[in-house]
């Protein structure tokens, strides 16, 4: 079997929801963030097949700067986080976001 | 428009089965929870081993969130490195413009280290 | 392409960035010093060069294919943005809001400037690369400028929840660019637009443009993907709050004409009522319709001002989107005029609203009481704001709207009864709602007796200078509209 555009945009397709409904249902932050993680490493993969196939470099440019992009990301909510840790104690999500919709 | 309806029939499926892929096993989980493992507390079974070493002390370690600061500190002086590879990997062929934005780059690392060090985030308190 | 030109043709941005860098190394330096006269002094001088090496610099470029652009356009928002910034900063200091967070006015002032460079690069930009990282360089800066100068629990609540929802939208919207990429092969806006016209479109690009959707209706506060903003609009300190509303508004309404019209303007497709058709106009025209209805009758439930004010954003983004629909040249001219006397007017709103929240405390609707008698000046400017959000002749918002309704009525086939009516009727219904609660918070404010142990309301001089800027402005455009609708005009006559 060759591997297509089509597998590929298939598992980025399962990472990317998978990823959406961790950050919707799971109640800890830290897990949220790796749902987060999941989401954009889905759009990752889709962006480098893409690549591929297209046989164009814009997609892998595009990763490299994703990639510096998600870290600056996960340090500013884990700065986020941290912040609300030291004045709460808690890491659970409905513990620590008590305004209303 | 659209050059083929059948295609959005196949990406209307493909996502089906991806929000099931999703979601089913969330919902299996809790199933399981219900009819297999019905919940029944008692000391033995909240108690951190259940066979072995009885637990002393409380189940919650403190444990200095500065290690968070760190690890976001080291975390983004790691990964922002990621640009200096392109330039390592045609160093050879750069013209000097290239080398000066990547010289700005390190700089504008330099920098967010210095202030991190003048702020006090990098002594262990 | 040569360094020198690149240099010349972004000249602003680098001014921007510069100054960031300047204030976060006299942070370093300053300590608990940091703040002050100094800061607001730094800030506003490279406010006032980047301004000038905008009005000064190059008239036209397109360097790096289509990373940087500069024409008339993009030259006049980035104007709109330094002066809506420049109010924001003023408003920061001193003994304002940065009572809070002593010794943070540095990194406060930093982060505006990087939130403001970020805008700059998504204006002046027809790359999906350098919009996505532009958007996320002012996403994260000012997610922190809502959790930085918090001084208590409940701002650092407001930015997790904006953090989630934005990076959750900026994942969608990342997808939705890989899809694109994937559909047309490009990442530059105009080759994109060309590839569409000259090729059936793939079955994957409607995807890529729906969940880019998703990532923009975030951005300009659209239902359903508002639930973010009347926290943050709360929580947040006023000026984190006011730059939120203002400059990230407009630039993001900027953007989302931009890349709809220009890139997609092919793939449009049609919102008219019996001639629907599959693009992105009908699911504008669903959000902007659910903006108007949830935006409006949210806000008449409020008791707090500034939450009173995030609900009626997001029904102004439901009006701003229906004129997007149509599509055209003069709903473009319709939809960035009216961002831009949104921003001004919400910045002046925001403004008085921070200052009462300063003096009494709180900003519910009993805390307006009776400014009209106890400060005149912060009263009318709020005046003159609410009543142009509302829609009111002579002030500007009255002419905005008609122009957004005027527009969104030309599109479709002439001679027929225009296919938007049933979205602007709704609108004109809507319109009609926002101007009650407007009025609630007026007569608060100039009818209600002033609670007898009210503090008078001291604000600093620079934030009332803001404040009546802001309120003339709406004046002075209510009288001559042609001040920016002709440069706005000359500017499109490029692009179209």
């Amino acid at each position: 079997m060759t591997i297509g555009i089509e597998h590929i945009l298939a598992v980025s397709g399962l990472l990317f929801v998978i990823g959406f409904f961790g950050v919707l249902l799971r109640r800890n932050t830290l897990v949220v963030f790796m749902s987060l993680e999941l989401m954009l490493n889905a759009a990752m993969l889709a962006l480098v097949g893409f690549s591929f196939f297209n046989a164009t470099m814009e997609g892998n440019v595009f990763v490299l700067f994703i990639i510096a992009v998600a870290a600056a990301e996960v340090a500013v909510g884990l700065a986020i986080i941290v912040a609300l840790f030291r004045r709460r104690h808690t890491v659970q999500l409905e513990e620590l976001v008590s305004l209303k919709g | 428009m659209p050059s083929d309806p059948q295609a959005y029939l196949t990406l209307g499926i493909f996502f089906g089965i991806a929000v099931a892929a999703a979601l089913v096993p969330i919902g299996l989980s809790h199933l399981w929870l219900r009819w297999f493992t019905p919940a029944k507390p008692g000391p033995s079974k909240h108690s951190a081993y259940e066979c072995g070493i009885e637990a002393t002390g409380p189940a919650r370690i403190q444990f200095k969130s500065q290690y968070y600061v760190y690890g976001i500190v080291f975390l983004i002086f790691d990964v922002e490195a990621i640009f200096l590879i392109p330039i390592a990997v045609a160093f050879l062929d750069l013209p000097l413009g290239a080398v000066l934005v990547a010289a700005v780059f390190v700089l504008l690392l330099l920098e967010s280290l210095a202030w991190c060090w003048a702020k006090g985030y990098l002594n262990w308190k | 392409m040569n360094y020198l030109e690149l240099i010349s043709h972004v000249l602003p941005e680098i001014a921007v960035l510069v100054t960031a860098l300047v204030l976060i190394g006299m942070g370093c330096a300053g300590g608990s010093r940091g703040g002050g006269k100094a800061v607001l002094a730094v800030t506003a001088a490279g406010l006032g060069l980047a301004l000038a090496a905008v009005v000064f610099g190059p008239e036209s470029g397109r360097l790096l294919e289509g990373m940087i652009v500069v024409d008339a356009l993009t030259r006049l928002f980035k104007a709109v943005l330094l002066a809506l910034t420049l109010g924001t900063a003023l408003f920061l200091f001193p003994g304002g809001e940065a009572g809070g967070n002593e010794g943070r006015g540095a990194e406060n002032s930093a982060l505006l400037l990087l939130a403001l460079l970020g805008l700059l690069v998504v204006v002046g930009t027809e790359n999906l690369l350098l919009l996505f990282v532009g958007l996320e360089l002012a996403s994260l800066a000012l997610y922190l400028m809502v959790v930085f100068a918090a001084p208590a629990g409940r701002p650092a609540e407001a930015a997790l929840r904006y953090f989630f929802f934005g990076s959750v939208a900026a994942a969608f919207l990342l997808f939705g660019f890989s899809f694109i990429y994937g559909a047309t092969g490009s990442i530059d806006l105009r080759v994109i637009a060309k590839v569409l016209a000259a090729h059936p479109v793939e079955p994957i690009l409607p995807l890529g443009v729906g969940l880019a959707l998703v990532g923009f209706g975030f951005k300009v506060a659209a239902v359903p993907f508002h639930l973010w903003a009347p926290d943050v609009y709360q929580s947040a300190p006023a000026p984190a709050a006011g730059f939120i509303a203002s400059a990230s508004k407009v630039a993001g309404f900027f953007i989302v004409a931009k890349v709809l019209v220009l890139g997609f303007g092919v793939v449009e497709g049609s919102a008219d009522w019996g001639a629907f058709a599959m693009g992105w106009a009908p699911l504008v025209a669903v959000l902007a319709a659910l903006s108007m209805v949830v935006g409006n009758l949210a806000a008449l439930a409020q008791q707090s001002v500034r939450r009173l004010l995030a609900y009626s954003g997001i029904g102004h983004s439901g009006f701003i989107l229906t004129a997007l629909v149509a599509a055209n040249a003069e709903a473009v001219r319709a939809v960035l005029f009216y961002s831009v006397i949104y921003g001004v007017a919400s910045l002046a709103a925001f403004g008085v609203a921070g200052c009462v929240l300063r003096a009494r405390g709180a900003d519910r609707l009993e805390d307006f009481a009776g400014l009209g008698r106890t400060a005149p000046a912060a009263a009318g400017v709020l005046a003159l704001a609410l009543l142009s959000l509302a829609g009111l002749p002579p002030l500007v918002g009255f002419f905005g709207k008609f122009q957004l309704f005027a527009a969104a009525l030309s599109g479709g086939t002439p001679g027929t009864v225009p296919g938007l009516l049933w979205l602007v009727a709704l609108a004109l219904l809507m319109s009609a709602v926002s101007l009650y609660y407007y009025l609630r918070v007026l007569k608060q404010v100039f009818f209600a007796p002033a609670p007898a142990d009210a503090a008078p309301t001291r604000d600093t001089s620079a934030g009332t200078a803001v404040c009546l800027v802001c309120g003339s402005v709406l004046v002075l455009l209510g009288l001559f509209p042609s001040l920016v609708l002709q440069p706005l005009q000359r500017a499109l006559v490029q692009l179209f």
